[in-house]
């Protein structure tokens, strides 16, 4: 009797490290709040012993309360990095959906999430063509003839290499943002005075465009607005702080410029 | 003509950050419309009633109502289509024009820049937020009936 207690306590444990695991998953790569609320309660409820759950999620980290008998279980995780990968999200969507229906078990299920968290999606290389042929496409929605998007995108190609880099020596995010958009202005600044370009503002804003948070910012109301207040202001001071190192680092390369050092 | 240009400029453009996002293999010709489409009604509302949150409004709730609609079809979550979507429409050179504003002490610059770029994020997060509740009202009813 008492050892099946005790199973069955274990048991929950592993569910609730489970929903964990699916919550952080999806939150370090983009989901909005609302969905990792919404999955890791889904996981938890998915089994008939658990009496109530009731989690609360940051852009920062995950609290999750779990009701078993008579205890209550709480786990707390926090979240560093956050970047956006869609593919991870709606994977671990169809599995928590997959998850709830069927019997699967709770080893089974932590086995198949770390097998999501590992997968890579597209290679480096490719991300970083797309990503710059689409800053050079943006300085052209913004007005820009044909050469000023070949410099832009030759500049957000560097930028990024340069970006993705810095990434894997763990580089805080204000530093490595500075860094990028200054070497994307001084790029712009050298591409213009060769000559291939003309306008060195909308090279400028092509080249930043991966950077810059406005998918944050709109997140950030998108919370607010929806009734996370705490999510939204987290998300929105991210937005700004972001905002802020790539105008210093532009700032500072075109302040160097206009007093004709280069 | 224009029209033209403009849409693929934006379907290239709304491609590009969506394989930049690491969007599933099978998404990215369906997100790259629902950009281009929400680009392109966004420039038609602008020019007519030559208001720029007026077009940012409904670009983004054309592509709130299409991310949805993509959504139920190819049961996936709606953010994969909304977030590169919203790409174009996105305020991130108005973030960073306020920023720089600030730091060159240019406040009157900056305070004007700065409540534009909130407006249009408000646009933007209400036309996504209509759309997607409207999606899950018309879901409660068909699951009623």
């Amino acid at each position: 009797m008492v050892d099946n207690l005790e199973n069955e306590k274990k048991e929950t444990k592993e569910l609730l490290s489970l929903a964990i695991l699916a919550g952080s998953i999806m939150l370090k790569n983009g989901a909005e709040t609302y969905r990792v609320e919404d999955t890791v309660n889904r996981i938890c409820k998915s089994r008939k012993k658990t009496k109530y759950v009731e989690s609360f999620v940051t852009p920062t980290g995950i609290f999750v309360s779990l009701e078993y008998g008579n205890e209550i279980m709480t786990y707390v995780q926090r979240i560093k990095t956050i970047k956006i990968d869609l593919n991870k999200i709606d994977m671990i969507n169809n599995f928590s959906r997959k998850f709830a229906e069927s019997d699967l078990s709770i080893e089974e299920g932590i086995n198949e999430l770390k097998k999501i968290d590992k997968i890579t999606g597209y290679e480096n290389t490719i991300k970083i063509l797309w990503g710059s042929l689409a800053a050079g496409f943006f300085s052209l929605l913004f007005g820009a003839n044909l050469w000023d998007f070949m410099a832009s995108f030759m500049v957000t190609i560097f930028v990024l290499i340069f970006t993705t880099k810095l990434c894997k020596f763990n580089i805080t995010f204000f530093i490595s943002n500075f860094c990028g958009a200054a070497i994307a202005s001084a790029l712009s600044i050298l591409l213009v005075k060769i000559g291939l370009g003309e306008n060195v503002d909308k090279i400028i804003i092509g080249a930043i465009m991966p950077l810059v948070p406005g998918v944050a910012i709109t997140n950030a109301i998108r919370d607010t607005m929806s009734g996370d207040f705490i999510s939204g202001l987290s998300r929105g001071m991210e937005a700004i702080v972001i905002a802020l190192s790539i105008a210093f680092g532009v700032g500072l390369v075109l302040k160097i410029y206009f007093k004709g050092v280069i | 003509m224009e029209f033209i240009k403009q849409f693929f400029f934006s379907f290239i453009c709304t491609i590009g950050f969506a394989i930049f996002f690491s969007i599933p293999k099978n998404s990215i010709l369906k997100s790259g419309i629902t950009g281009a489409i929400g680009w392109v009604i966004y420039i038609q509302i602008t020019n007519i009633f030559s208001s720029t949150i007026l077009g940012i409004f409904c670009g983004a709730l054309t592509v709130g109502i299409l991310g949805e609609m993509l959504a139920r079809n190819s049961k996936k979550p709606a953010t994969v289509f909304i977030i590169p979507g919203i790409v174009p429409l996105v305020p991130g050179s108005g973030m960073y024009y306020t920023m720089l504003a600030i730091t060159e002490k240019r406040f009157n610059d900056a305070a004007n820049i700065g409540t534009e770029t909130i407006f249009i994020a408000v646009a933007i997060a209400m036309g996504i937020i209509i759309s997607s509740s409207l999606s899950k009202s018309i879901k409660r009813v068909k699951n009623k009936s």
